[in-house]
C-alpha cells in the first residue's frame, strides 16, 4: 500500500514537474528575426536589432503577447541570398518560433520565399520590391510602403507640387534602382510626362562627370533619383554644382540619411527626398526618435524603424486574433486598420501592404525639415 | 567641344590615379616577379590614417600626410615581411593567393575598426576649383596632376641618377646577378614594397576628397589600374603611367557616349583585346619563351 | 631490403585500389540514401545543397589549378552560365530542368575553351587577368543585359527535374541527386589523375619547359585542363539554381571566385578529397563561427596567408605528407621485370646520319649564341659536344630540342624536316633529352614521371595499363632504379635524379638521346656507373648526343666529338684527332701556340 502510494505521488510529482517545465517553455512567445550582421549590410542590420529590440522591450513592459513574454531569436544573413536562405531555414527549424522578421533587402526576401511559403508562417518584411506582395505568397507582410509609392509620390511631388514637367531618371544599375526607375517611368506616364532622359549607372562609381554632362544636355528642370549608396548620391549632387546642372532634385531615401548629408554637406541644400520614416511626419515618428535615441545615444533611420512597428504590429494582431496559429494571424494582420506607426498610418490591404504613401522631406542648409505627406487609397 | 574637354580633363584626373597606382604594382613586379592583389588597400589605408589624423584627432593637414606616408614606409617593410618573404622561393600562384588573403585581412580588419559607412576627408584646397569657360576644373584633380607629374620625375631622377635607385634597378633586373655584387637584396626588395606602399598610399589620400574615404574604396581602381600596366606593357613603368591615362580617357568617355553602366567593363574590354592581339602592350618588349 | 619497407608486387596496388572503390561507393549509397529518406530540417538540406554543388564547381579548380597548375579566377563566371542557363532556360524558355543543364554546362565548356584557347599561350599572371576580365565582363552582362536576364532582380522560380508522375523533385530527392553527382564526378576527377591526360597536366604542373620535351603537348593540355574547369563550373552552377530556385547576379561575383579558390586552396588543391573537405569547411566554418560576427572575415584573410605559407598543399596534403612519413613505401621485388624493348625503331651502324644540322644559328638581340653550326651524327654512335663555358653547347641543345627556335638553318632528324616542329612533336619523332639541371616532375612519383616520357607522341604500347606499367618498369630497371618505381622523386639522391631522368628519356624509345652534363654532380663511382649505362645504351642500338665536360668520361665513351667556341664550331672528328688539335687546346687553355690561330 505504500508502496502504491509512494509510487502514485512520484508520478504526480513527475507530472506536475513536466507540467511546470512545459508551462516554462510556454511562457514565452518566441519570434525570429533574420538580419544582416555581417557583410556590407552590417550597418543596416545593427540599426534592425535595435529597432527590433527596443520594440520588444516595450511590448513586453505592457504586458508581452497573450500575457506572454517575447523571447527573440536572431540569425545574421551576411548580407548575401545563400545565408539568408541557411539563417531562415536554421530559424524555421524552431517550431517554438510563431513569427519572424525578415530583411530589408528584397533579392534577399525572394531568395528565401520559396522557404517562407514552405513554412507557411507570418513574416514582416522591409524589402520595398512591389513584386514581393504581388506573387502569391500569402506570408509576407510589408511595413515600408513599395516602390510604386515612392515613385507616385516622387512624380505627384515634382509634377503637381512643384510644377516641373521635364523629367530626368537617374537610377543605380542593381535590383533597387532597376526597379525604383520602371516604377517612376510608369508613374510619370500616368500623369501623362514622358521623361527626357533615364540614366542608369554602376553603383559605387566614384566619377559622375558623364551623368552630370548627360543632364546638363538633356534639359531637364527636375531629376528623379533611385540611389543605393549615400557616397554616390554626394558625389553626384557636387558634380552637378560644379557643372552648373542646377535643376530640383527629388531623391529615394538615401538622399536625406544622416550620412547623405555629411558627405554631400552644401551641394545637397535645397533638395528633396522621399522618406518612409521621418520624426516630424507624425506624432508617433517623434516618439519612436526620442525613444530610440534615448535608448542607444544614436539617430534611428528608416533601417530602425520599420523592425519597431513590425514588432507591435505584431503584438497586436496576436493579442486581437487571441491566436498563436499562423491563420488567425494572418487574418488580424491583414485586418489592421488605421495604426498609428513610426512610419505611417498603417492600412494593411489584402496584399499584405500596410503603407501606401511617403514623406517628402527637404535639406533645408543641412537640416533635414519635413515637407509634406502624400497618400494613397491602395 | 565644352562636354569634350570637360570629360578629358576628368578623364586624365582618374587617369592619374591608376597611373600612380599602376606605378606600384609594376615597381613590386619588377623586383619579385609577383602581383600585389592588395596595393589598393595601401590606397585604403593612406585614406584611413589621414582620417584618424585629421578629423578624428585634428592635427594639421600637413603635418597629417607626412606622418602617413611614414607610416606606410613601415607598412610597407612589414607587409614585404609578413606576406612576401616567407615564400620567395616558391612559385608566383603562392605569392598571389597570399597577397588576395592580406587583402582580404586589410579590408575587414579596418570593416571591424571603423565599420562601413563611408568618411568624408576633406581636400587640400578650400575652393572647389573654377571654370575657365565651360569646363570646371576641380581643383582637387589638378593637385593629383600635379602630383603624379612630380612622382614620375621624382622616380625618373631617383632609379637613374641615384646609387640607391640603381642599386634596386639591378635587383629588380637580376637579383642573383645583384647580390653577387654584393647588393643585399632583401633589403631592396623591402625597399621596394616601401615605396610602393608609399605611392599607393599617396594615391589614396588624393582621391579620397573625391571619392570619399570607405574600406572598398580602391578595389576597383586597383584592379583597373593592374589592367591598365598591362595594357601599357607590364614591368615598363613608362607603360604603367600611359596605360594609366589612356584608361581613365577611355573610360570616361566611353561612359558618356557609349554606356554608364557598362563602364567597369572598359578597362576589361581593352585588356582582353590588347592580350589577344598584342600581348606585351604598348611599351612592353615581345614575351620570348626562355629555357 | 632496408627495414621497414614493404615488398609487394603491382598486384598488391591494385588491391588497395579495389577496396578503396569499395568503400566510396558504400559512402556514396548511404549518403544518397540517406538524403533521400531521412527528414533533413530545411537548414542542413540547404546546406548540404550550396556544399554539394560549390563542391563539384570545386572539383573544376583541383583540375585545372590542383592537377594543371594554372590559374582560373573565373570559376564564378563558369558557374553563373550554368546556373542562369538553368534559371533561364527552365522559366524564359520552358526546358525542362536536364536540358537546361546540359545547355549550361554546355555554354560554361564553349566559354572555358574559347578563353583557354586564346589565352594559355601567355603564361600565369595574363591568364590570371583574363579570367577576371571575363569575370567582370560576365558580371555587367548578367546585371545589365535585362531583356535577356532579368537584370539584378535575378530569376525566381526555377523548376527542377520532374519525376514520372509529373511531379517536381522536392528537396531531399533533389539533395540526393546532387550528392550522386558529386561522388561520380569526385570518382572522374579522382580517376584523371591516374590516365595520361593527367599525368601530362601534372607534368606541365610541374615542369611545363620538360613536360614539353619529354612529348607532352603542353597547350593543348592546359587548353583541356582549363575546358574541363569551366564545364565542372557549369555543372555545379546548374545544379545550384535547381536547388536553391532564385538567383541574382550579386552573387556570381569576383569574390565569389575568390571563395572558390580559397576553398580548394585550404583543403588542398592536388586532390580530390582535399578539394571536398575545403568546400565543406569554408561553408561549415561560416556557421560555426558565426558568433565571431565581422572579424571573421578578418581572421579568414589572415588564415589564407598562413595556409600559403605552411600548408601550402592544404590540410589534405599535411595529412597526407604526415601519413607518407609514418608509412613504409612500396617497393617492388626485383626480377620480376621483362627487359626494356628499346631497339624497336632504330637501324644499323652504317655510318648513315640520325641527326644532320646545317648551318644552324641562334642570335639573341647582337649576341650570336650559336653561329653556323654544322653537326652530323652518326647512328648508333656516341657524339659527344665539348667547348668552354658560354661557348653555346646548352643553347644549341636547346634549339635542338624545339624549346628556341633557330634564326637560320636546318635540323634533320632521320632524314626528315623538324627546324619547325614544336618541342613535344620532336618527341614524338624520337627525339629523348635530359637537363643539365635536373627537370624531374617534383610532385609525381617516379614511376609517373617515366610513364610521361613512355606516353609521348606517336609511341604505342601494348597491354592499356599494366602495359604501360611494364614498360616504365623495364625503363627503370635498366637504369636500375625498379626498386624506388613508386618512391616520390624529391627522396632520391641527387645521382639516382639524374638516372631517373634518363630512364624517363628511355621510356620513350629513343632515337636520339640527348645529355646535357649527365656527369654533372655525380662522383667517381656513379660517373663509371654512368659510362656502364651509357654503353649498354650503344649496345642496344641507341644513339647518344652528350655534352660534358669531364674529358675522361668523354673520352671513355665518344666516338665522335665537336667542339664549340664562341658559338661556333672549331673542330669535329674522332677523339684523337680533336683532343689533340691546337685550336681546341687554346679554347680551353686560353693560350696562343705557336704556329696556330683561332
Amino acid at each position: 500500500m505504500r508502496a502504491k502510494l509512494k509510487a502514485v505521488s512520484i508520478a504526480v510529482a513527475g507530472a506536475l514537474a513536466t507540467m511546470a517545465t512545459n508551462v516554462e517553455a510556454a511562457d514565452t512567445v518566441k519570434i525570429g528575426m533574420v538580419a544582416p550582421l555581417t557583410g556590407p549590410g552590417a550597418f543596416s542590420g545593427q540599426l534592425q536589432s535595435q529597432g527590433f529590440k527596443l520594440a520588444v522591450d516595450e511590448v513586453n513592459k505592457a504586458g508581452g503577447i497573450l500575457g506572454r513574454q517575447i523571447e527573440a531569436a536572431i540569425e545574421d544573413d551576411q548580407t548575401t541570398n545563400p545565408g539568408v536562405v541557411l539563417a531562415f531555414s536554421k530559424l524555421a527549424g524552431d517550431k517554438d518560433i510563431v513569427a519572424f522578421i525578415g530583411p530589408i533587402r528584397s533579392t534577399q526576401i525572394h531568395a528565401m520565399a520559396p522557404d517562407v511559403l514552405k513554412l507557411g508562417k507570418p513574416v514582416m518584411i522591409g524589402g520595398t520590391d512591389p513584386t514581393l506582395t504581388h506573387m502569391d505568397n500569402p506570408w509576407l507582410f510589408r511595413f515600408r510602403p513599395n516602390d510604386t509609392f515612392s515613385a507616385r509620390v516622387i512624380a505627384d511631388f515634382g509634377t503637381n507640387t512643384l510644377g516641373k514637367k521635364k523629367w530626368a531618371i537617374v537610377h543605380s544599375t542593381d535590383a533597387f534602382g532597376t526597379a525604383g526607375m520602371k516604377n517612376l517611368t510608369e508613374a510619370l506616364k500616368g500623369l501623362g510626362v514622358e521623361p527626357v532622359l533615364v540614366q542608369g549607372y554602376p553603383n559605387n562609381s566614384q566619377d559622375f562627370t558623364p551623368v552630370a554632362l548627360a543632364l546638363k544636355r538633356s534639359g531637364a528642370d527636375v531629376l528623379g533619383s533611385y540611389m543605393t549608396f549615400e557616397a554616390d548620391v554626394a558625389i553626384l549632387a557636387k558634380q552637378m554644382r560644379q557643372l552648373g546642372v542646377n535643376i530640383t532634385w527629388v531623391g529615394s531615401p538615401s538622399n536625406a540619411t544622416t550620412n547623405a548629408l555629411k558627405l554631400g554637406g552644401p551641394a545637397l541644400y535645397g533638395t528633396y527626398a522621399v522618406v518612409d520614416f521621418n520624426k516630424d511626419s507624425a506624432p508617433p515618428a517623434k516618439d519612436f526618435h526620442a525613444k530610440y535615441e534615448a535608448a542607444y545615444k544614436a539617430t534611428p533611420d528608416i533601417f530602425a524603424s520599420w523592425p519597431y512597428d513590425a514588432v507591435h504590429i505584431l503584438a497586436l494582431a496576436i493579442n486581437n486574433a487571441k491566436s498563436l496559429e499562423p491563420d488567425k494571424i494572418r487574418a488580424a494582420l491583414i485586418s489592421v486598420k488605421g495604426y498609428e506607426g513610426a512610419e505611417g498610418t498603417y492600412n494593411f490591404d489584402k496584399n499584405g501592404d500596410g503603407l501606401h504613401g511617403y514623406n517628402i522631406v527637404k535639406n533645408a542648409d543641412g537640416t533635414i525639415v519635413f515637407d509634406k505627406r502624400i497618400d494613397f487609397k491602395e | 567641344m565644352g562636354f569634350a574637354l570637360q570629360l578629358l580633363f576628368t578623364g586624365i584626373g582618374v587617369g592619374s590615379i591608376y597611373a600612380l597606382v599602376a606605378l606600384g604594382f609594376v615597381l613590386i613586379y619588377r623586383a619579385t616577379n609577383v602581383v600585389n592583389f592588395a596595393q589598393g588597400d595601401f590606397a585604403m589605408l593612406g585614406a584611413f590614417a589621414m582620417i584618424v589624423l585629421t578629423v578624428d584627432l585634428g592635427w594639421p593637414y600637413w603635418l597629417s600626410i607626412l606622418i602617413t606616408l611614414a607610416a606606410l614606409v613601415l607598412f610597407g617593410a612589414l607587409f614585404n615581411l609578413g606576406v612576401y618573404y616567407p615564400l620567395r622561393n616558391r612559385s608566383f600562384l603562392p605569392v598571389i593567393i597570399s597577397t588576395i588573403g592580406a587583402s582580404i585581412l586589410l579590408e575587414n580588419g579596418v570593416l571591424v575598426a571603423y565599420g562601413p559607412q563611408p568618411q568624408s576627408l576633406p581636400g587640400l584646397f578650400a575652393s572647389q576649383g573654377f571654370n575657365i569657360g565651360d569646363v570646371f576644373f576641380d581643383s582637387q584633380y589638378l593637385l593629383i596632376l600635379a602630383v603624379t607629374i612630380v612622382m614620375v620625375t621624382f622616380q625618373y631622377m631617383f632609379f637613374e641618377r641615384t646609387l640607391i635607385g640603381k642599386k634596386m634597378q639591378a635587383t629588380s633586373q637580376d637579383k642573383e646577378m645583384a647580390s653577387l655584387l654584393g647588393i643585399p637584396v632583401a633589403l631592396m626588395i623591402m625597399l621596394t614594397f616601401a615605396y610602393s606602399a608609399v605611392l599607393g598610399g599617396l594615391a589614396g589620400i588624393l582621391v579620397a576628397p573625391v571619392i570619399f574615404v570607405s574600406v572598398g574604396m580602391a578595389s576597383s581602381i586597383a584592379l583597373k589600374a593592374f589592367a591598365a600596366s598591362i595594357i601599357g606593357g607590364f614591368g615598363d613603368v613608362t607603360g604603367a603611367i600611359v596605360g594609366g591615362l589612356a584608361l581613365g580617357v577611355i573610360e570616361t568617355f566611353g561612359a558618356a557616349y557609349i554606356s554608364v553602366p557598362y563602364k567597369d567593363g572598359f578597362a576589361f574590354l581593352m585588356l582582353f583585346v590588347f592580350l589577344l592581339f598584342r600581348p606585351q602592350g604598348i611599351f612592353g618588349e615581345r614575351i620570348a619563351e626562355k629555357a | 631490403m632496408t627495414a621497414g619497407t614493404v615488398t609487394t608486387t603491382a598486384g598488391g596496388k591494385a588491391g588497395r585500389i579495389w577496396l578503396g572503390g569499395v568503400l566510396y561507393l558504400v559512402t556514396a549509397v548511404v549518403t544518397f540514401a540517406f538524403a533521400n529518406f531521412t527528414m533533413l530540417s530545411a537548414y542542413v538540406l540547404n546546406l548540404l545543397m550550396q556544399a554539394s554543388t560549390y563542391a563539384i564547381a570545386v572539383l573544376g579548380l583541383t583540375i585545372v589549378l590542383g592537377y594543371a597548375g594554372q590559374i582560373n579566377l573565373a570559376q564564378a563566371a563558369f558557374f553563373s552560365l550554368g546556373a542562369y542557363s538553368v534559371g533561364l532556360g527552365t522559366t524564359t524558355f520552358g526546358l525542362p530542368f536536364l536540358p537546361a543543364l546540359v545547355v549550361g554546362v554546355v555554354l560554361a565548356c564553349t566559354a572555358g575553351g574559347v578563353l583557354g584557347l586564346t589565352s594559355l599561350r601567355l603564361g600565369g599572371h595574363y591568364l590570371a587577368m583574363v579570367t577576371i576580365s571575363f569575370q567582370t565582363i560576365l558580371s555587367l552582362i548578367l546585371t545589365n543585359w535585362v531583356s535577356l536576364t532579368r537584370g539584378p532582380d535575378g530569376v525566381l522560380n526555377i523548376k527542377r527535374p520532374t519525376l514520372f508522375g509529373g511531379y517536381f523533385l522536392d528537396s531531399g530527392h533533389y539533395l540526393a541527386m546532387c550528392i550522386a553527382a558529386l561522388y561520380g564526378v569526385g570518382l572522374l576527377v579522382w580517376h584523371l589523375r591516374k590516365t595520361r591526360l593527367g599525368r601530362a597536366m601534372q607534368a606541365v604542373r610541374d615542369n611545363e619547359l620538360a613536360a614539353g620535351v619529354t612529348g607532352v603537348d603542353t597547350y593543348r593540355t592546359k587548353v583541356v585542363a582549363f575546358t574541363l574547369s569551366a564545364l565542372l563550373g557549369g555543372f555545379g552552377g546548374g545544379l545550384f539554381a535547381g536547388g536553391f530556385s532564385y538567383i541574382s547576379p550579386d552573387q556570381f561575383s569576383f569574390s565569389e571566385s575568390i571563395v572558390f579558390l580559397t576553398m580548394v586552396l585550404i583543403g588542398g588543391s592536388r586532390s580530390p578529397v582535399g578539394t571536398v573537405l575545403g568546400t565543406g569547411l569554408l561553408i561549415l566554418l561560416p556557421e560555426w563561427l558565426r558568433f565571431l560576427k565581422n572579424v571573421y572575415l578578418a581572421v579568414y584573410g589572415g588564415a589564407v596567408i598562413l595556409i600559403m605559407v605552411f600548408m601550402p598543399d592544404g590540410i589534405w596534403g599535411f595529412v597526407t605528407a604526415l601519413w607518407r612519413k609514418l608509412n613504409p613505401t612500396m617497393r617492388i621485388a626485383p626480377g620480376a621485370i621483362a627487359p626494356l624493348p628499346l631497339t624497336r625503331e632504330v637501324g644499323r651502324a652504317d655510318g648513315s646520319l640520325i641527326l644532320r644540322v646545317t648551318s644552324l644559328s641562334k642570335h639573341f638581340g647582337g649576341l650570336k649564341a650559336v653561329d653556323e653550326v654544322d653537326l652530323a651524327v652518326a647512328r648508333n654512335t656516341v657524339h659527344a659536344l665539348i667547348g668552354p663555358n658560354g661557348s653555346g653547347k646548352t643553347t644549341l641543345l636547346n634549339v635542338l630540342s624545339g624549346i628556341y627556335r633557330p634564326t637560320a638553318g636546318r635540323i634533320e632528324l632521320d632524314d626528315r624536316d623538324v627546324t619547325r616542329l614544336k618541342p613535344h612533336q620532336r618527341a614524338g619523332r624520337g627525339l629523348g633529352r635530359t637537363f643539365q639541371n635536373i627537370r624531374l616532375f617534383g610532385n609525381m612519383s617516379v614511376i609517373d614521371n617515366v610513364m610521361v616520357g613512355a606516353e609521348r607522341p606517336s609511341h604505342v604500347v601494348p597491354g592499356h595499363a599494366t602495359g604501360l606499367t611494364r614498360h616504365a618498369l623495364a625503363a627503370l630497371d635498366f637504369v636500375g632504379l625498379a626498386d624506388r618505381a613508386y618512391d616520390a622523386v624529391g627522396s632520391l639522391s641527387y645521382g639516382h635524379q639524374r638516372l631517373a631522368e634518363i630512364a624517363r628519356a628511355l621510356a620513350g624509345s629513343p632515337k636520339l638521346l640527348l645529355l646535357d652534363e649527365p656527369g654533372a654532380g655525380l662522383n667517381h663511382i656513379e660517373k663509371d656507373e654512368l659510362v656502364g649505362l651509357l654503353k649498354r645504351l650503344k649496345g642496344h642500338g641507341l644513339t647518344i648526343c652528350i655534352i660534358d665536360h669531364d674529358m675522361n668520361l668523354v673520352e671513355q665513351i665518344a666516338d665522335h666529338i665537336t667542339v664549340l667556341n664562341f658559338g661556333r664550331r672549331i673542330a669535329d672528328g674522332t677523339p684523337e684527332e680533336v683532343l689533340r688539335n691546337p685550336k681546341v687546346v687554346a679554347a680551353y687553355l686560353g693560350e696562343e701556340r705557336v704556329g696556330a690561330s683561332s
